[in-house]
C-alpha cells in the first residue's frame, strides 16, 4: 500500500520507487522538500507531504520547477538539508538557476531528484536528465531497485555535505511507478535549526554570500569537487559486480537496466558467461573501479537508457587505459546493438545478448504460435480520451464549432495538461489543437502566430493553458502577447486543480501542499491587470462558449482571454457524485439516419454513451456515464434527457 | 415522365452517392452556395454563419438531404414542376406564367414600409389574416447589413418586414426549423434559389426522414439579379460610410448602373462596377431571375412614367392556382390596386431573363452540368 | 508466516483491465498479502494516463529471494488475471504460452472505438474460446455483476483477487488478505471487501 507513520524501523514493506525515495529522504532527515508535479514524480512530494509538520518539515508544491529548485536551495543555505523534485523536463525548467547554484555551492545537503520517462509513457519527450549532471559538472546517483533507492538517499545527502554542492538523483518511469520490497530504516529526531549565515568574507564558505563568482575560481572549486565526489565513487556501496571471474561478456549498466540485464542474462541461462556491473554513481563513473572490471574480458555491453551516456564515459576510459587494459569490443547504443530511442526491456537486451554470443531464444511450439497470429484484429484499439464529464470535451466541441464556423483555418495552440490529449488522439479535441511543445508554448507559439497578420495570415490564433500550467509558465509569453499587441484569444482551462498528475495544489487554491490555508492568486485578476480583455464562462455551456470564440475571432488585434471554469470529473469534489441522471428517450433518437447519423457516439464521443447497433439507438453506459449533462445539449433531437440527480 | 420510368430514374438516384461529402465537392467548396440554407438545421452538421454555410463536423452518410434539397445539386425540372403544380402555361424565358400584373399595396402605410409597391407585405399578411398560411418566413431585418431570416405570424409585423435584402438570409434553414414547431401551414418569401430548394423538398428522395414539406402552404417568389458577399459588401461599404447609418438600399433600372445606399445623412450612389466585385460567385452561375418554382413572383415594376413612378409599384407573375387564387383574394379584398400592363413589359422581362441565363450559362468556370441543368428550366 | 518454495521463482502474474476499474489497487492489495507472507515482490505499472480510457497492466513479479524486473519478458506470464474480457486476449497476445493461467471478469468496458460503431468488440462466446485455446487454464467470473450486489462494481477487482487465492497456485489465504484490508482501509469497508473475496475464491474452488 503506502508508508506511512506507524511502520517501524526493521518492517518490510511493499513501497513504489517514489515511495521508497521518500522514505529515504525522511530517513536522511530532509527538512524542507519543494517540487512541482509531473509524471513519473509527483508521489515523491506526495508522500513527504504526509509527514509535513511545521519546525519538521516544509513541503511545498511550487509555481514551476526552477522555483522548487530555489525554494530548497534557500534552505540548504540556511543548513537544512533539502531536495526539489521534478520530471525529466522540468530540470531545463530549473537549469538556469542549477548553472549558477553549481557554481555558488551549497550548505545543508541538497539533492535534486528527477524522474525521467524513457519511451515517453506519459511524457512528449524522452529526454535525459542524466546529462545536466554532466553539463553542469554535479554527481549523479541511479538507484537500481527499491531498497536501493531508499538507502542511496541518505548517502547522497551525505555525499553533498562532503562536496558541498548539489548532487543530483535519477530515476525513471518503471522504478519510480513500479513497486517492490523495502526494509525500513529509523526516521531521526527533527533535525538543526534554520539561519543563513551571511556576514563573512565571499571567499568564506560557511559564512560569506552565496553566490557563483568570482566564477573562475568558483568554478575550479566545484572541479575540485567532482573531482573529489569521483574518488568517494570508488568505494560506494551502490556500485556491485555480480557474475563469473573472468566473464565472457561484461555488461555495464545503471537504474532499471539492470533489473531488466538481470533478467536477460537469466532468460538465456547465461550465467556463466556474462558478468553484470551494477553502477549507481553514474557520473563521473569511478574510473579505477570501472577499469578493474573492463580488465577482466574482451567484450562489453553497455545497457542504458536512454542516450549512450555511460557507454560514452566507458569508452573514454577505455581509450585512456587502452595501454593497460588491451583493445575492447563494445555493443550498446552507438552500434545498434540496442535501440537508441525508447524504454528497453528484458526482452531486448536479451535479444542483444544472444546475437553478441549466438545464443537462439526459447520458442512455443508453433501450433500454439498460429493461435497467437489468429487474435490478430480481434482485439479492438483502446484510444484514450477525455473522461466521461470531462470539461475539456465541452470545450473543444465549441472551439471545433467556432472555428468550423470562422470559416478562416484557425487552430489551437496546445499545451501541457490532459488537454493535450487533442493534439496527439483522434478520441478528443476534434481536431482543433495543432501544436504542442513545453509548458506555457501554446500562448508562447500563438504570441508569434498573432503577429504573422501583416504577412497575409488571416487564421484566428488560439492557445489553450490549463490553471498550473498558467502559473508554471504561461504568464512571461502572455505578458508579451500583450506587450507586442499580438491578434490571439488564450483561453485558459481552469479545472481547478494539476489534475492530470493527481491534484496537486498550485496558486490558485486557497491550500497548499501540507493542507494548510494560504492566499490564492486569481488567474482573472493576473490577466485583467494586463490591460486586457478577460471573459469568463462556463465549457459546460456550450452555445455561450460558442458565440463568445465567435465574437472574440471577429475582434481585430490584441490578446482576449477567455477563463473557463469546471472542476475536473476527477476532482474530490465531483468524483462518484452525478449532477444529473442522463438517459436517452429511444422514440425521438435518430439513431444513424439522416438528421443525425450518431452525432452523440460517432463525434462527440464521450465514454458514457455507447451505440447499441441493435436498437439502432444510443444509451447511457450508467456505470460509466459522470452525469455532466452536456451531450444533452449536442443532440439535435432533445433525446438525451436530464433529471437532477438526488444528492444522496 | 411517367410509371416505370420515373421510378427507374427514382431508383438510380437513391442509388447515387449524395451526402455531405458530395455537397461539399460539388457546392461548398467549389463556390456554387447560394446561402439559401436548404441544409441547414436538417442535422447538426450543417450551420450557417454571417452569410455562408459551413461543415460544423463530418457527417459519413451516402445520402443525405442536405444534398438532396440543395438548389445547386442536380434535379429533374420537370419532375420539379410537376411537384410545385406549377401550370402548362410554361414560357422558355420565365416559367409558368398564369397571369402578369402591376400591384401595390392599398394601404399606402405598407407602401412606405416597404422596398418597391408593398405587394409580397400585403399578400403575407392577407395569407396570415385569412388564415391561409399560419406562419410566414422570411428574410427579415439583422444586424448591420446581414438580414436574419424570421418567422412570423402576426400580420402588422409581417408588413414591417418589407424591404429588400442584398445579402442572402438563409431562410429555408428557417423554413427546417419552424416546420418542427406547432406551425401547420407556412408561408415562405423565397429568392429564386430558395424557392427551388423547396421545390427539391417536395420531390425528397431520401428515405425515412420527415422534412414537413407538407406544412408548406405557400411559396412567393423574389426577382433576384444577385445577392452579395455580407463580407465583402461590408468591406465595400465601410469605406464609404458609416455602416449603422445605412438604412436601406435600391438599385434603380440598369441604365443608372448604381446601388443607391440612404443613410441618416442621405443617399450614396455606388457604382455597380464596384459592386459587382461584391456578388456571390454562386449567383454568376444562377439562371433563375424570377423564381419560377414558386406560387407567384414579385420583383419591381419597369413604366414607361420613368423611375420615380415606377419604384412604387410591382410586376407579379403568377405561376399556380395557388398564386392566382391569393391574388384574386387580394383583389377582392381590395388590399392590392392593379393598374393596366404596359405593352411590352412581359417581354422586357423574358429579355432580361434570357440574358440571365445566358450569362450563367457562358460564366467562364462554371460547373457545366449544373448550369445546363437550370438551363432547361424553360 | 511460514515461507514456502512457489511452484516457478519467479512467479509471473499480470493484472490487466481499464483505468479505473481498480486494477492498481488489486496488484497493490495482492502484492501486500506475498510481502507479508515473506515473498519479495516486484510490480511494474503503468499509469499517468491511464485514468483517461486506456489499458491499464500491473506485471507482479514473486520470488523466494530475488527482486526481478518490473517489465515481464514476452511470453513469460504464469497467471493472468483479467478485469475486462478483451484485455484478457490483449495480453495473451503478448505473453501468453501454453502453460499459462487465465482468470477473466467478463464484464466488458467497451473502447471508444466501439462505443463510436467503428470497431467491433468480440462476442463473450469468442472471448472465452480464445481464452480457452491459448490457455492450460481458465476460469471466467460475472465479478462485477457479483461486486454490484455488493453494493459497489468496483469490488469486481477484490472478487478477481479472491479467485486467485482459490487457485492454490500462490500460498495466500483469507487470513492474510483479511490483515491487509483491515491496514489499508476504513473499517467500515472490510466487511464488504471480505465477501467479495469469499466470492471469487468460491468461483474457483467449488
Amino acid at each position: 500500500m503506502s508508508i506511512d507513520k506507524q511502520q517501524r524501523e526493521g518492517a518490510e514493506v511493499l513501497l513504489m520507487g517514489n515511495e521508497a525515495i521518500a522514505r529515504g529522504a525522511l530517513e536522511a532527515g530532509v527538512q524542507v522538500a519543494a517540487g512541482y508535479p509531473g509524471t513519473p514524480s509527483s508521489e515523491i512530494i506526495e508522500t513527504l507531504s504526509r509527514f509535513a509538520e511545521p519546525g519538521k518539515l516544509y513541503v511545498e508544491w511550487s509555481a514551476n520547477e526552477k522555483v522548487a529548485m530555489e525554494v530548497a536551495a534557500a534552505a540548504s543555505f540556511s543548513g537544512l538539508r533539502s531536495m526539489c523534485v521534478m520530471k525529466q523536463n522540468g530540470v531545463n525548467v530549473a537549469s538556469d538557476f542549477l548553472l549558477h547554484l553549481t557554481g555558488s555551492g551549497t550548505r545543508g545537503g541538497m539533492l535534486l531528484v528527477t524522474c525521467d520517462d524513457p519511451g515517453a509513457l506519459s511524457s512528449v519527450n524522452e529526454g535525459e536528465s542524466r546529462h545536466f549532471a554532466r553539463l553542469m559538472e554535479i554527481p549523479l546517483l541511479e538507484p537500481a531497485d527499491f531498497q536501493e533507492a531508499k538507502e542511496m538517499m541518505p548517502w547522497a545527502f551525505t555525499l553533498s555535505e562532503e562536496i558541498r554542492n548539489i548532487v543530483m538523483v535519477r530515476s525513471v518511469t518503471r522504478m519510480s511507478h513500479a513497486s517492490g520490497n523495502v526494509v525500513l530504516g529509523a526516521l531521526p529526531q527533527p533535525g538543526g535549526k534554520g539561519e543563513f549565515l551571511c556576514d563573512g568574507k565571499i571567499s568564506d564558505p560557511e559564512r560569506g554570500p552565496v553566490i557563483s563568482a568570482p566564477v573562475v575560481e568558483k568554478h575550479r572549486l566545484q572541479q575540485e569537487k567532482i573531482r573529489k565526489a569521483a574518488a568517494i565513487f570508488e568505494t560506494s556501496p551502490f556500485n556491485a559486480y555480480t557474475g563469473p571471474e573472468r566473464p565472457e561478456l561484461l555488461i555495464i549498466t545503471s537504474s532499471a537496466c539492470r533489473l531488466y540485464s538481470d533478467e536477460a542474462v537469466s532468460l538465456l541461462g547465461a550465467e556463466g558467461r556474462v558478468g553484470i556491473l551494477k553502477l549507481g554513481t553514474t557520473w563521473p563513473i569511478p574510473p579505477a573501479y570501472v577499469k578493474k572490471h573492463l580488465t577482466t574480458t574482451e567484450k562489453v555491453l553497455i545497457v542504458e537508457e536512454v542516450l549512450p551516456f555511460l557507454e560514452e564515459q566507458v569508452k573514454i576510459l577505455a581509450a585512456e587505459q587502452a595501454r593497460e587494459i588491451g583493445i575492447k569490443t563494445f555493443y550498446g547504443k552507438n552500434d545498434g546493438t540496442l535501440p537508441m530511442t525508447g524504454e528497453l526491456n528484458p526482452d531486448l537486451v536479451a535479444a542483444a545478448i544472444g546475437r553478441i554470443l549466438g545464443i537462439a531464444p526459447a520458442t512455443f511450439p508453433a501450433v500454439y504460435n498460429e493461435k497467437l497470429r489468429s487474435l490478430a484484429g480481434v482485439v479492438p484499439q483502446r484510444e484514450q480520451t477525455f473522461c466521461p464529464g470531462c470539461p475539456h470535451r465541452a470545450t473543444y466541441w465549441s472551439i471545433r464549432e467556432a472555428l468550423q464556423r470562422d470559416g478562416r483555418n484557425g487552430f489551437v495552440c496546445g499545451d501541457i495538461g490532459c488537454y493535450a490529449m487533442a493534439v496527439l488522439f483522434q478520441a478528443a479535441g476534434f481536431h482543433t489543437a495543432k501544436t504542442l511543445h513545453a509548458m506555457g508554448s501554446g500562448i508562447g507559439l500563438a504570441s508569434g502566430f498573432g503577429k504573422l497578420g501583416s504577412f497575409g495570415m488571416d487564421q484566428p490564433v488560439l492557445a489553450v493553458c490549463g490553471d498550473s500550467t498558467f502559473y508554471h509558465a504561461a504568464i512571461p509569453a502572455l505578458i508579451n502577447a500583450v506587450h507586442q499587441n499580438a491578434n490571439v484569444i488564450f483561453i485558459v482551462l481552469d479545472n481547478s486543480g494539476t489534475a492530470m498528475t493527481g491534484f496537486q495544489s498550485h496558486p490558485g487554491l486557497a491550500v497548499n501542499a501540507m493542507g494548510e490555508a494560504v492566499p490564492m492568486v486569481d488567474i482573472a485578476a493576473i490577466c485583467g491587470s494586463m490591460g486586457v480583455k478577460v471573459v469568463s464562462g462556463d465549457p459546460f455551456a456550450l452555445r455561450q462558449t460558442r458565440e463568445t470564440l465567435n465574437r472574440l475571432m471577429e475582434e481585430r488585434g490584441g490578446v482576449k482571454v477567455l477563463i473557463l471554469k469546471q472542476s475536473c470529473a476527477l476532482s474530490p469534489e465531483k468524483k462518484g457524485k452525478k449532477q444529473y441522471l442522463v438517459r436517452v428517450d429511444e422514440h425521438l433518437c435518430r439513431g444513424d439516419a439522416c438528421g443525425c447519423n450518431r452525432l452523440c457516439t460517432r463525434i462527440f464521443r464521450c465514454p458514457g454513451l455507447l451505440w447499441d447497433r441493435e436498437k439502432g439507438k444510443a444509451r447511457i453506459d450508467e456505470v460509466i456515464c459522470a452525469g455532466c449533462g452536456v451531450c444533452a445539449g449536442i443532440c439535435p433531437a432533445e433525446a438525451i434527457r436530464c433529471e437532477e440527480a438526488q444528492v444522496p | 415522365m411517367k410509371g416505370n420510368q420515373r421510378s427507374k430514374e427514382l431508383a438510380e438516384k437513391e442509388s447515387t452517392p449524395g451526402g455531405q461529402k458530395e455537397l461539399e465537392d460539388a457546392v461548398l467548396k467549389t463556390g456554387l452556395c447560394t446561402g439559401c440554407g436548404a441544409c441547414v438545421n436538417l442535422c447538426p452538421y450543417q450551420a450557417v454563419y454571417r452569410d455562408r454555410i459551413v461543415t460544423l463536423h463530418h457527417c459519413d452518410l451516402t445520402r443525405g438531404r442536405c444534398y438532396d434539397f440543395c438548389p445547386r445539386t442536380p434535379a429533374d425540372l420537370n419532375t420539379l414542376q410537376e411537384a410545385c403544380d406549377v401550370g402548362d402555361d410554361l414560357t422558355p424565358e420565365i416559367g409558368a406564367v398564369g397571369g402578369f400584373f402591376i400591384t401595390r399595396a392599398a394601404d399606402e402605410k405598407i407602401r412606405r414600409r416597404a422596398q418597391h409597391g408593398g405587394t409580397v407585405s400585403t399578400l403575407i399578411a392577407l395569407a396570415l389574416r385569412e388564415g391561409l398560411i399560419d406562419a410566414a418566413v422570411l428574410a427579415g431585418e439583422g444586424e448591420g447589413l446581414l438580414p436574419q431570416a424570421v418567422t412570423v405570424s402576426d400580420p402588422e409585423i409581417a408588413v414591417g418586414q418589407g424591404k429588400s435584402r442584398f445579402v442572402v438570409s438563409p431562410t429555408v434553414a428557417e423554413f427546417n426549423r419552424v416546420n418542427r414547431t406547432d406551425c401547420r401551414r407556412i408561408g415562405v418569401v423565397a429568392t429564386p434559389c430558395q424557392a427551388l430548394a423547396l421545390a427539391k423538398m417536395r420531390t425528397q428522395t431520401v428515405k425515412d426522414t420527415q422534412s414537413g414539406i407538407e406544412k408548406l402552404q405557400l411559396v412567393v417568389g423574389l426577382f433576384c439579379g444577385w445577392a452579395l458577399s455580407w463580407r465583402n459588401l461590408t468591406a465595400l461599404l465601410e469605406k464609404k460610410m458609416d455602416i449603422a447609418a445605412i438604412t436601406g438600399m435600391d438599385i434603380p433600372p440598369s441604365r443608372y448602373h448604381t446601388l443607391e445606399v440612404y443613410t441618416k445623412k442621405g443617399t450614396v450612389r455606388v457604382s455597380l462596377d464596384e459592386v459587382n466585385s461584391c456578388v456571390r460567385e454562386s449567383c454568376r452561375y444562377c439562371g433563375d431571375m424570377t423564381a419560377e418554382f414558386s406560387d407567384l413572383s414579385v420583383g419591381s415594376a419597369r413604366l414607361p412614367e420613368g423611375w420615380d413612378t415606377a419604384r412604387f409599384w410591382n410586376q407579379v407573375v403568377v405561376r399556380t392556382k395557388r398564386g392566382s387564387d391569393l391574388l384574386e383574394l387580394a383583389r377582392s379584398k381590395g388590399v392590392l390596386e392593379f393598374r393596366e400592363v404596359p405593352a411590352g413589359n412581359l417581354d422586357k422581362l423574358k429579355a432580361a431573363s434570357v440574358n440571365k441565363k445566358r450569362a450563367a450559362a457562358s460564366h467562364p468556370s462554371g460547373p457545366r452540368s449544373v448550369v445546363d441543368k437550370m438551363g432547361q428550366a424553360g | 508466516m511460514t515461507k514456502q518454495l512457489l511452484v516457478k521463482d519467479p512467479y509471473n502474474i499480470i493484472i490487466t483491465g481499464v483505468g479505473g476499474q481498480g486494477n492498481v489497487l488489486a496488484s497493490r492489495v495482492f502484492s501486500g498479502m506475498l510481502v507479508r507472507t515473506g515473498y519479495r515482490v516486484t510490480i511494474g505499472e503503468t499509469f499517468g494516463m491511464s485514468q483517461r480510457g486506456g489499458s491499464v497492466m500491473s506485471h507482479i513479479r514473486v520470488s523466494a529471494a530475488k527482486v526481478w524486473s518490473p517489465q515481464i519478458p514476452k511470453g513469460r506470464a504464469d497467471l493472468i488475471v483479467a478485469i475486462e474480457p478483451v484485455e484478457a486476449l490483449r495480453v495473451l497476445a503478448d505473453y501468453g504460452n501454453p502453460a499459462v493461467k487465465v482468470l477473466v471478469n467478463m464484464r466488458p468496458i467497451y473502447p471508444v472505438g466501439v462505443i463510436t460503431g467503428e470497431a467491433e468488440y468480440p462476442a463473450p462466446e469468442k472471448i472465452r474460446e480464445a481464452v480457452r485455446s491459448l490457455s492450460a487454464l481458465s476460469f471466467f467470473l460475472d465479478a462485477t455483476d457479483e461486486a454490484v450486489k455488493l453494493g459497489n462494481p468496483i469490488l469486481g477487482n477484490i472478487v478477481m483477487i479472491g479467485a486467485v487465492a482459490g487457485l492454490g497456485v500462490l500460498p495466500v489465504d483469507q487470513g492474510v488478505f483479511e490483515t491487509v484490508i483491515r491496514e489499508g482501509m476504513p473499517a467500515s469497508r472490510v466487511e464488504a471487501n471480505l465477501r467479495a473475496f469469499a466470492i471469487g475464491m468460491a468461483v474457483v474452488t467449488k
